[in-house]
């Protein structure tokens, strides 16, 4: 079989132009479809980043049932065995605890539902990066300590609110008491984070301040975590269940608190790999041509090869390791080149700012850095080498029955 | 010892309609070690014969057996398995594989029959040399002159040990002076290694060297003229 892999290999080089004209054409084909890979798993990790960051975390522990229905009165106490379990886990880098509920800010303008978060600002800045996306400008500012009565609110929310740094709002909430309770608040800081539903809906406090108003004393809302990588997060939250069961808590990592954002990157990568078959497709068509015109101009060879004693599956073969080879060498080139312009992009990144409101929707941030993984390079290599089989299948076979005597007298 | 029989052959082509006979029932016995040639006019029915005895053609009726193989309903694998291991085949225009080397040619078919890389080697180069093409193993076709590319043609007819060689018209596009001296090769390798040939031909050059005359007309032989035995 190695002399007919090399006779394919050298028959491709017979007519270079027209190979060339194939090869580039496939090579075209996976240098496009992997950089809109590239991108779409840039978006893709930058959005389930910036909702990591932004609140999230890698894992989460809250009392049974507080995933679901935010309340007050699915808080805990932070006792000494959960935040040992906490700290002693290996895969923990930082760890924060919050309070959170649902609440109704007001200005004197307008009225907005928010969900208001009691942060210690400090270990906050560890796990999350809503200090990074606080402005620093125009006194806006972080939080302080767990005892602040300030409160930082996104521009999105000061534009709808019409309020700026220093100005005043009350929020009001059901305390554990179920009394209405309202609250003034300093405007400290405004944020503004990649993701424009979170904006919308999210204010920062002190957590003291909050477990005061409230009434829960040192009760908290969640643990949140981030490990050292987010393959570990499985496993961290695995080894903290195991640690932690029996404490009414449920132990939550991102993929379960956000289902759909995994079915969304799982559907558009699949989507992805659809368009690059249907794509390819058309290289059926462009490969399958070459390689009967080949066959065509080699119908005399062809027939002196199986006059000399070449079975027709022999020569079969020998047209399928040409097709092999014009996929190869066009898969080789434009993996070379996806892997070269997205390597570049990956550290320069895209700026979509032109889209910048729509990509805020997505939570992708506005400029993207394209990336590759591995089952991208398998699923093309494996996408284009079908096509190239398919493609070959009806030359092959054409090939395979021709008849030495009619080959023969053919010139 | 017969290596090739027929026995009432016959051949008919259906062309535009009418039906040309190409052999009237030839009757043919060659034995190893013959130098024979088919000659006749163009339409006589030599190269009919001589595709009908590689296994390339099916005859109409009658009976054609290599080495006591019937040739007649054959699969065409088999067909391909009785060229590749008992015939060896010279064409009138080299017909060698463009995108080999002299010595890959010849090695192709030792190749097709399994024969080991070193043992492929040494035989391939081995009757190269002999047919004095020593200095240009690694040469392609299109590097070589048509009387090389013939030696190179002939080197791969002979280098599996075939029962018999069939050579079509193989001096017919080569000058005279090295037509000749591939004849002479050829003949010599008849003699040293036992190789039976048969050709056909209307070159006179082939007539006066060929031990065994066959005239074909109208597609009967019509004198087998041994001229050495």
């Amino acid at each position: 079989m190695k002399i007919f892999f090399m006779i394919g290999w050298r028959n491709l080089w017979r007519n270079k132009r027209r190979s060339l004209v194939v090869i580039t054409a496939i090579s075209l084909g996976i240098f496009s479809m992997l950089l809109a890979m590239g991108i779409m798993n840039g978006m893709n990790n930058q959005m389930v980043e910036n909702t990591i960051k932004t609140s999230l975390g890698h894992v989460a522990i809250h009392y049974d049932g507080f995933h679901n229905d935010m309340k007050l009165k699915y808080s805990f106490k932070p006792q000494p065995d959960i935040m040992k379990a906490v700290k002693d886990n290996q895969y923990m880098k930082h760890y924060t605890i919050r309070v959170k509920f649902e609440a109704m800010i007001r200005s004197s303008e307008a009225s907005q539902g928010v969900m208001i978060m009691g942060i210690d600002p400090e270990n906050e800045k560890k796990v999350s990066s809503i200090y990074q996306y606080t402005l620093k400008k125009e006194g806006s500012s972080f939080l302080e300590s767990p005892d602040s009565d300030e409160i930082l609110i996104s521009t999105t929310m000061a534009d709808k609110l019409d309020l700026l740094v220093g100005d005043r709002l009350v929020v009001m909430f059901q305390d554990t008491s179920k009394e209405l309770v309202g609250n003034a608040f300093t405007v400290k800081g405004l944020f503004e984070t990649p993701i424009s539903s979170f904006d919308k809906y999210v204010v920062y406090t002190g957590i003291n301040t909050l477990q005061k108003m409230t009434g829960l004393e040192n009760r908290i809302s969640e643990i949140s975590i981030l490990t050292n990588k987010k393959e570990q997060v499985d496993k961290a939250a695995a080894q903290m269940r195991s640690e932690l069961s029996g404490n009414n808590l449920e132990i939550l990592t991102w993929k379960d608190m956000a289902p759909s954002l995994v079915r969304s990157v799982a559907l558009f990568d699949t989507m992805m790999y659809v368009f690059f078959a249907i794509i390819f497709i058309t290289v059926i068509f462009s490969i399958a041509n070459t390689l009967i015109m080949a066959i065509m101009e080699r119908f005399h060879e062809i027939g002196v090869m199986k006059s000399i004693g070449t079975r027709p599956s022999w020569i079969g073969s020998m047209v399928m390791f040409e097709a092999v080879n014009l996929g190869l060498v066009g898969l080789g080139a434009g993996m070379a080149a996806a892997i070269l312009v997205i390597s570049l992009l990956g550290a320069t990144g895209i700026d979509f700012g032109f889209y910048a409101e729509s990509m805020r929707m997505w939570g992708t941030g506005t400029v993207i850095y394209p990336s590759l993984k591995t089952m991208d390079f398998v699923v093309s290599a494996l996408i284009v080498f079908a096509n190239t089989i398919i493609a070959a299948v009806y030359p092959a076979m054409k090939a395979a029955r021709i008849k030495p005597l009619d080959a023969l007298h053919y010139v | 010892m017969a290596i090739i029989q027929t026995s009432k052959l016959y051949k008919d082509y259906a062309t535009n309609g009418v039906t040309v006979k190409a052999l009237r029932g030839i009757d043919l016995t060659i034995d190893r070690g013959e130098f024979s040639a088919l000659a006749g006019p163009s339409g006589s029915g030599k190269t009919t014969l001589l595709n009908i005895i590689g296994g390339l053609d099916h005859p109409t009726n009658g009976q054609v057996t290599v080495n006591d193989i019937l040739l007649n309903e054959q699969s065409a694998k088999e067909l391909a398995r009785i060229r590749l291991n008992r015939i060896g085949f010279i064409f009138q225009a080299y017909n060698l594989i463009p995108v080999l080397t002299a010595i890959e040619n010849v090695e192709y078919i030792l190749l097709l029959q399994g024969v080991d890389k070193e043992e492929r080697y040494q035989r391939s180069s081995e009757i190269l040399r002999e047919v004095g093409l020593g200095d240009e193993l690694h040469r392609r076709p299109q590097e070589l002159s048509g009387g090389q590319q013939q030696r190179v043609a002939v080197a791969r007819a002979i280098v599996s040990q075939p029962d018999i060689v069939l050579a079509d018209e193989p001096t017919a596009n080569l000058d005279q002076k090295t037509g000749a001296m591939l004849l002479d090769m050829m003949h010599d390798l008849n003699k040293k290694k036992g190789i039976t040939f048969l050709f056909s031909t209307h070159d006179q050059m082939v007539m006066e060297r060929a031990e065994r005359l066959l005239h074909l007309v109208d597609g009967q032989v019509a004198d087998d003229e041994w001229k050495k035995k």
